[in-house]
């Protein structure tokens, strides 16, 4: 028997799919250099130690391993963040950027559902980026990616860590507790949140303040309740850098395609201020997701303050299906067939309906009946005497 | 339209009758069928029923919007959902059970654990930093530590009939307050709040 099999959670692109992808791709990368982002690409290879070292250290049990020739333990890279942090403390130069890619992450976890172990994702980085435009322009710049993709009726969906954090300083919580109350709180669940923060002896006010996290979404009249039922500081900078950022974004424009949820409450080490993600009725989890992080390149030597987001095209590309809008490539509008004797013929008339930028196709089989398998505009016949438009 | 995954068995009658109260349409899942797919009659609702272990699945996929499903198979599948509701019915805990003293066996110095919840025991006692030996079992695990299979089972302990005909004990209970839960698809909760949103206000009010 062949053995031709792939392992659990990856997959081939096969052509149509492909031509779907690279449409979006094609779309996506214009918009980026359209708009003033300069491409990277981070080595798919990397050292175990780089991302397992860190103070937001991949998990161990998420990594693709391979042994390098000397021993040393390489990885599949596990996430195109940090990579690009990793670029941009340690190779670029000038305080600010702004950097795209196209990349592919690896998860040797996620298999099956929504998730595969090879993940698609498009971003931007900006790198060097402080205060509450840079993260309205970066939320606008999502939002014109999304519409970009083809993709209609979706929602950005923006929360701020900072105001988690400030309810739980109230908390006086362990490092692990905290993690088990975010967990809690970001699977909307109050009542294991409660139970929890009962046996910690939290008291009542600070207690409320985290029970009232899950149903603090909607629209921007949910910033007036949470000020409510706050008065620490850090929580309530949160608010008053949400409202900033709600402010640029209804002067720019897009206030319809936002809402607010400070219930999203992602990893707090990673993040450090605003987040968000892209939300589609078609797909069951987000489609794009990004937000601040400014201390994620402090340990590979230097503080970028930074603000991104990264696409799943996959997800994408299923949303845009499930909506009828997947790109289709543009047909072949020319098509020769050659007499034998005539291939030189044949091949030239291609090579010059290429260089008009059409997209032609020199068939393999011979004469014109060959012609009549293939779907296209034009269709030519090759003959010694020359070309002849069937 | 709100598509519901509900858990086929013990908890169906309970859940449809919770939401019949709430105003929902549920006659269709009253009815003897073999379709799959239950659309109620004013087509607000549609309803798949399903093994109690997939109602996570189809609701973190966003295939349902919303789930009721038992606390024990949420800790156990492990999805990324909202939980929303604590419903109050199928009330139950996830204990460690078997003979009140273990026969040892020079051959196997681990306990013997035999489980359906094969997740939950393996987080738990790697919490605990136990070596176990875990046997995954997929019904009528009380005949695991009665046939010599394992020692102890780790399971869900209703009233402990079972367990007592067999002359089996509770040893510990592991997780307690396990009951049925209403589920959310993230995407969904945001993007059909508007449908959504009274349907648990109403819940909410019907349970408490």
């Amino acid at each position: 028997m062949i053995f031709s099999g792939l392992p659990a959670g990856v997959r081939d692109i096969l052509p149509e799919e492909c031509a779907a992808l690279d449409e979006i791709k094609r779309r996506l990368s214009r918009k980026f250099l359209m708009n003033g982002f300069e491409p990277v690409e981070s080595a798919t290879l990397e050292y175990f130690d780089t991302y397992s070292r860190i103070s937001n250290a991949v998990p161990e049990e998420r990594m693709f391993k391979l042994s390098d020739k000397d021993g040393k333990l390489l990885v599949l890279r596990p996430d195109a963040t940090l990579a690009i942090s990793r670029i941009a403390a340690t190779k670029l130069t000038a305080p600010k950027a702004r950097l795209s890619y196209f990349t592919r992450k690896y998860d040797l976890q996620e298999a099956g559902g929504v998730s595969s172990r090879e993940i698609y994702q498009a971003g931007v980085e900006c790198l060097g980026e402080e205060g509450a435009f840079a993260d309205a322009q970066t939320i606008a710049f999502a939002v014109e990616c999304l519409k970009e993709t083809g993709l209609e009726d979706f929602v950005v969906e923006v929360g701020h860590v900072g105001y988690f954090k400030g309810l739980l300083e109230d908390c006086g919580l362990t490092e692990e507790e905290a993690e088990s109350v975010r967990a809690h709180v970001n699977a909307k669940d109050s009542l294991s949140a409660q139970r929890l923060l009962e046996h910690a002896g939290v008291k009542k006010s600070a207690l409320n303040a985290v029970l009232a996290l899950p149903a603090l979404f909607g629209g921007a009249e949910i910033f007036d309740r949470a000020e409510a039922i706050t008065e620490n500081a850090t929580a309530r900078e949160a608010i008053a850098r949400l409202r900033e950022i709600h402010t640029h974004l209804s002067h720019m424009g897009y206030e319809k395609y936002v809402c607010y949820d400070l219930g999203t409450v992602r990893r707090l080490a990673y993040y450090s201020g605003v987040v968000f993600s892209g939300l589609v009725r078609e797909m069951g989890a987000p489609v794009m997701s990004g937000g601040r992080y400014d201390f994620l390149a402090d340990d590979f030597g230097k503080h970028v303050p930074a603000v991104g987001f990264a696409m799943g095209l996959k997800r994408i590309l299923v949303a845009l299906e499930r909506q009828g809008n997947l790109p289709a490539p543009a047909p072949v509008s020319v098509a020769v067939a050659c007499e034998q004797g005539a291939e030189a013929v044949g091949y030239q008339a291609v090579m010059q309906a290429v260089k008009e930028g059409k997209r032609a196709v020199l068939l393999s089989d011979y004469g014109q009946e060959a012609l009549k398998t293939v779907r296209a505009a034009e269709k030519y016949l090759a003959t010694e005497e020359g070309l002849k438009k069937i | 339209m709100i598509y519901f995954a509900m858990s086929k068995g013990r908890l169906v009658e309970k859940s449809a009758a919770l939401l019949e109260k709430c105003g929902v349409d549920v006659s269709v899942l009253r009815e003897d069928t073999r379709k799959l797919v239950l659309t109620s009659a004013d087509q607000k609702y549609g309803f798949f029923l399903v093994k109690p272990a997939d109602v996570p699945v189809y609701v973190e996929s966003g295939v349902a919007d919303l789930g009721i499903a038992g606390k024990d198979t949420l800790l156990e599948e492990g999805r990324d959902l909202y939980e929303l509701l604590d419903l109050g019915f199928g009330k139950c805990r996830l204990c460690l059970a078997g003979y009140p003293t273990r026969k040892s066996a020079l051959t196997s110095p681990h306990l013997r654990v035999a489980t359906k919840y094969i997740n939950t025991a393996k987080r738990i006692f790697s919490e605990r930093g136990e070596e176990v030996e875990l046997i995954k079992l997929n019904g009528s695990v009380e005949l695991a530590p009665v046939t010599g299979l394992a020692d102890v089972i780790f399971d869900v302990v209703e009233t402990g009939s079972t367990l007592k005909a067999n002359g089996l004990v509770v040893l510990e209970e592991v997780i307690t307050g396990v009951s049925a839960r209403l589920v959310a698809n993230k995407v969904s909760l945001k993007l059909k709040s508007a449908e959504i949103l009274p349907l648990v206000e109403k819940i909410s009010e019907a349970i408490s």
